[in-house]
């Protein structure tokens, strides 16, 4: 893993479209980090309004990671974090991604297809998160940078971080909105009737 | 003497948070095992992160996932063992404290299914279920903090005089379904037969089964060896972006049943989270995993 390069925040529309599909990347900089339905749904009420985000999105590097924040002596420290499942916000994100013309996206699982045009429209990627990678990820917080939305729970809270070697991230939608979930998905069905055969040829 | 609330109260909180920090020896086993067969660098590196994670976990006493789950019980109750507790509430109780004095805090994970109200305790939590061990003098309890990632892809389906083929097949598109979605390489449960309810358990004790072992039903043991080929023949690899290692190992348990045949499907993320120990009825503690 030492060939990894390291790109910094924000992500050049350049640099989104130099990432490979698989490829694995770090990252310096400035995330924006949640992992709260409630959360999409405010802010997609801040968008119908029009009104302002508490924190500037345009652009941005937007991961559904859930955190545990607390305040003392008020600053805010962030414990650790961790990827959530990005599907669960596969009918709002496509939206998100556009309004907010979103550099980059990620947490783990993936997003559907209909998120995929919205990330090659953009000129955004996906970049898949390990999942149970709490110590690795955590380890990268320089600075919490500030923490929106005081009064949810803590994984659904609005939390901007500066980010030091963030990763490796893999990235799994690229610019283009090829994405390797849809290419996995694709191959696992084609390849379903071969895997019967064989299941049954074992059976005998 | 004999086993006392604040014993099983101590147990439960401690087994619940080692599972938060520690990932089990034959699944770091099992993975690395996996990076030593696979032929991408993607998978390979992840897997390589996957076991730098529980390491680091390990290492530094801290959680090897954000999110802690749901806690889960599995309470077997030695027949011979010498107790004066009310166990459940002595659980649930452990539970309340483990909530204000664990490090780091956890998350509120526990949610109100009709309201979506999400906060530490709610309706039968902690979730326990109890059996009973013939001749034993212990009380035997595993922990297996249930986590949403891994946890909303089970799926449970109900034949007439299925064939294996029947099955084998339900399992697999199983496994489609789930696709890259539940933090693989996963662990798998299948449960045969019984009824709805028993059988969904006997998928659940599935996946907690050490990897490796064999199943002492021949028919099984053959039936794990071809679904868990089947299911890494499939290619979504770790954390679902490509591979060979989509599972770490299929595990079966069957019952008898009427003619009418649940099959049932559950999956552990890689962590695998589980921890198990038992307290005798002198207060011994014995930790098993």
């Amino acid at each position: 893993m030492d060939d990894i390069r390291t790109i910094t925040l924000p992500m050049t529309p350049e640099v989104a479209r130099s990432l490979k599909l698989g490829e694995m990347i770090y990252l310096d900089g400035q995330i924006n980090a949640t992992a709260g339905i409630p959360t999409h749904a405010r802010i997609l009420d801040y968008l119908d309004r029009g009104e302002p985000l508490p924190v500037d999105l345009n652009r941005a590097a937007f991961f559904h990671l859930g955190s545990y924040s607390e305040e003392k002596d008020g600053e805010f420290d962030v414990l650790y974090m961790n990827p959530t499942t990005s599907t669960r916000f596969n009918s709002v994100m496509p939206r998100i991604i556009r309004e907010l013309d979103l550099a980059c996206v990620g947490g783990k699982g993936g997003l559907d297809a209909e998120c995929a045009r919205a990330l090659k429209d953009v000129g955004g990627v996906y970049l898949s998160f390990l999942g149970g990678g709490c110590p690795l990820l955590s380890a990268s917080i320089r600075h919490v940078v500030k923490v929106a939305w005081q009064d949810m729970i803590s994984h659904y809270r609005l939390v901007v971080l500066e980010v030091e070697r963030l990763g490796p991230l893999t990235v799994a939608i690229d610019a283009d909105g090829n994405s390797l979930y849809d290419n996995l998905a694709d191959d696992a069905q084609a390849r379903r009737a071969d895997v019967l055969a064989k299941l049954a040829a074992a059976r005998g | 003497m004999t086993i006392s609330d604040s014993a099983i109260s101590q147990l439960t909180q401690d087994l619940y948070s080692w599972a938060l920090r520690k990932v089990p020896d034959d699944t770091k086993a099992a993975l690395e095992a996996a990076r030593e067969n696979e032929d991408s660098v993607t998978a390979k590196n992840t897997l390589t992160m996957m076991l730098h994670s529980a390491k680091a976990a390990e290492d530094n006493d801290r959680y090897v996932c954000s999110d802690s789950g749901v806690p889960v019980y599995f309470v077997r109750i030695g027949t011979k063992a010498v107790w004066n507790a009310d166990i459940k509430n002595a659980i649930r109780e452990g539970f309340d404290n483990l909530v204000k004095t664990i490090d780091p805090p956890i998350l509120k994970h526990v949610t109100n299914p009709l309201t979506g109200e999400r906060g530490y305790h709610g309706k039968d939590m902690p979730i326990v279920t109890f059996d009973l061990i013939s001749d034993a003098d212990y009380i035997d309890i595993t922990c297996s903090p249930k986590a949403l990632g891994s946890g909303r892809w089970a799926a449970m389906e109900l034949f007439t005089f299925p064939t294996l083929e029947t099955i084998e097949t339900f399992v697999l598109d199983t496994a489609i379904k789930a696709g890259s979605q539940h933090c693989p390489p996963v662990i798998m449960g299948v449960g045969i037969g019984g009824t709805f309810d028993y059988c969904a358990k006997m998928s659940k004790e599935a996946t907690l089964r050490p990897l490796g072992s064999i199943n002492e039903e021949p028919i099984l043991a053959a039936m794990e060896k071809r679904l868990t080929e089947a299911v890494n023949d499939l290619g979504f690899g770790p954390m679902g972006t490509g591979g060979k290692t989509t599972t770490l190992g299929v595990h079966v348990n069957y019952a008898s049943g009427h003619g009418f045949t649940p099959v049932a499907v559950s999956f552990n993320c890689w962590i695998n989270r589980r921890t198990r120990a038992r307290i005798y009825s002198d207060g011994r503690v014995e930790r098993v995993e």
